[in-house]
């Protein structure tokens, strides 16, 4: 892997907000198809890292390069390369679930008919074949997170950002939702960034979860295998380790969701 | 004109009934109660027509005599009203959603468009009328003229406050597909901003018919305005009385086409009911 060219690349980067210092010399790299969730309790600095390298924000120092360009000053040159799942579904509601679902392909300049075609492939891999011609106000909240990660998915980005995207749902649907993304993100190869409170998220989809203190300072990084996800008493230590690295938090008070996942 | 006309924020929620059975009660109810109201303003005007002459209060049956006589015999004034209306309604829609838009995606622009907004607002319009008498030979460009400087206005700051209220996470989502400037507008704002376009078209319908035909009456030899002067200054109460129930009537079958319209474009949106 380290012969490849990353596909996302944080420097020393450090943002501040006012007196408050949110990332404090943060840096990382993440592979191709790797997917890299960043835990941490409120305050961490995750959402900060994740805003700059979406590039919402720009940092104060330190360099980002995402697929090649600065995400802040280079912003429309990532159309098409990234996109975004974000914790509430963010569904317009005058579109129906597949209008939704294509928004991003008619924003890349896609042709009608076959950004049709593609949002409805990615309803049907995300269970929602049907629903296509519902209205947001129709829809439950797993099926409008399901509609919102096709959304992000139809662009086909090489770059997905997660933004506690599980995190409203319940246990089930959560976990659920867990898993097809897990299987299409590496069915597709995405290079994966999240974050997340919920140690379960990161256990059931990330190649390597990073636990963050306050200013965005590493304080943990488990690589996080198929084999170790397969079996039960690897997966609760990696989850104590994570919590104890949180300071007792993260919500995974719920076992029967650390189930084991095959991956793939 | 009056400021209580342009909404100053989201559309209101309006209130329906959480049943359908109810909802149909209450329509049934609403009608019921008109009919009454309408018997009642007929059998006070029927029993005032025998105790006053007929040029003070005419009885109901020479109204509905009148009111058959307009029907056959005045119908191309009702049909230029209903012109000059349609035309400024639908220029002041374009225009003042420009300009809201203007408003809202200008920063540098705004406040300078907001004030030619504020000091037109604070002109009567019966000023505009007699500005408009002077400035244009042309009937129909006079009319033209204060339709759209008394309705305008409306459209701009209602839609200038829908872009204010466009949802911030929302805008976020769009934006993280880097979207054209365009491509925001068509995408994001236009959508938004069509309840506030429905809003103010509600709002400002009746205005826009008493408008137009308080132009007519000033600038016009044709139309409504033109014919209820006539009527007026050849003692034809009768018509008069005529002309103002073929208006209300033209009100709410404009409402009624208005809300017919909304309910085709908006029927994303989910009614709420308050309890």
């Amino acid at each position: 892997m380290g012969t490849i060219d990353p596909v996302i690349e944080i420097r020393n980067i450090h943002k501040s907000f006012g007196g408050f210092v949110a990332v404090d010399d943060f840096s990382l790299r993440v592979e191709p198809g790797e997917i890299v969730a960043l835990l941490g309790r409120t305050g961490a600095g995750k959402s900060t890292v994740l805003n700059l390298v979406m590039g919402t924000i720009g940092p104060d120092q330190g360099s980002i390069r995402v697929a090649g360009f600065d995400p802040y000053a280079q912003f429309r040159e990532l159309k098409g390369r990234i996109a975004v799942s974000f914790q509430t579904d963010r569904l317009l509601p005058w579109r129906t679930a597949v209008e939704n679902a294509e928004l991003g392909l008619l924003i890349l300049g896609v042709p009608k008919a076959e950004a049709r075609t593609r949002a409805l492939a990615w309803l049907e891999r995300v269970n929602l074949k049907g629903a296509q011609d519902k209205y947001v106000h129709e829809l439950s909240g797993g099926m409008r997170q399901r509609v919102s990660l096709a959304r992000a998915l139809a662009v086909d980005p090489a770059i997905v950002f997660l933004d506690e995207s599980f995190s409203q749902l319940d246990h089930a649907t959560a976990g659920k939702l867990r898993r097809d993304f897990h299987r299409i993100a590496k069915e597709f190869g995405k290079t994966c960034l999240f974050v997340t409170h919920r140690i379960e998220d990161a256990i059931e989809i990330a190649d390597r979860a990073i636990v963050l203190n306050p200013g965005a300072r590493i304080v943990l990084t488990e690589e996080i295998t198929p084999e170790l996800r397969a079996d039960p008493a690897r997966v609760r230590a990696c989850h104590a380790r994570i919590a104890e690295a949180m300071g007792g938090e993260g919500e995974a008070d719920d076992q029967e969701s650390l189930a084991p996942v095959t991956a793939g | 004109m009056s400021d209580n006309l342009v909404a100053t924020g989201r559309p209101p929620l309006r209130p329906v009934p959480a049943r359908k059975a109810s909802r149909r009660g209450s329509g049934q109810g609403d009608a019921v109660a008109t009919l009454v109201v309408v018997a009642a303003m007929v059998i006070a005007m029927q029993i005032a027509s025998g105790h006053v002459p007929d040029y003070i209060m005419p009885s109901p049956m020479s109204v509905l005599h009148a009111t058959g006589d307009i029907l056959f015999g005045d119908r191309m004034h009702v049909l230029v009203t209903l012109a000059r209306l349609a035309a400024a309604l639908a220029f002041s829609l374009v225009a003042g959603v420009i300009v809201g838009a203007i408003m809202g995606m200008v920063p540098l622009v705004r406040p300078f468009l907001r004030a030619i907004i504020v000091i037109d607002t604070g002109i009567p319009a019966l000023s505009w009328m007699l500005i408009a008498v002077f400035w244009f030979k042309d009937t129909e460009t006079r009319i033209f003229f204060i339709l759209t400087v008394i309705l305008l206005p409306f459209y701009a700051m209602n839609v200038y406050e829908g872009i204010r209220a466009l949802p911030k996470d929302l805008v976020d989502m769009v934006e993280s597909f880097r979207p054209s400037r365009w491509q925001m507008l068509r995408y994001m704002i236009m959508p938004h901003i069509v309840p506030y376009i429905f809003i103010t078209t509600k709002s400002v319908v009746g205005y826009a018919i008493r408008m137009a035909v308080f132009a007519e009456l000033v600038a016009s030899a044709i139309g409504i305005g033109s014919r209820m002067s006539l009527a007026q200054s050849s003692f034809r109460i009768d018509q008069v009385f005529a002309w103002t129930f073929l208006l209300v009537i033209l009100n709410i079958a404009l409402q009624w086409g208005v809300s017919a319209i909304e309910k085709l474009f908006l029927k994303w949106r989910p009614e709420v009911a308050v309890r």
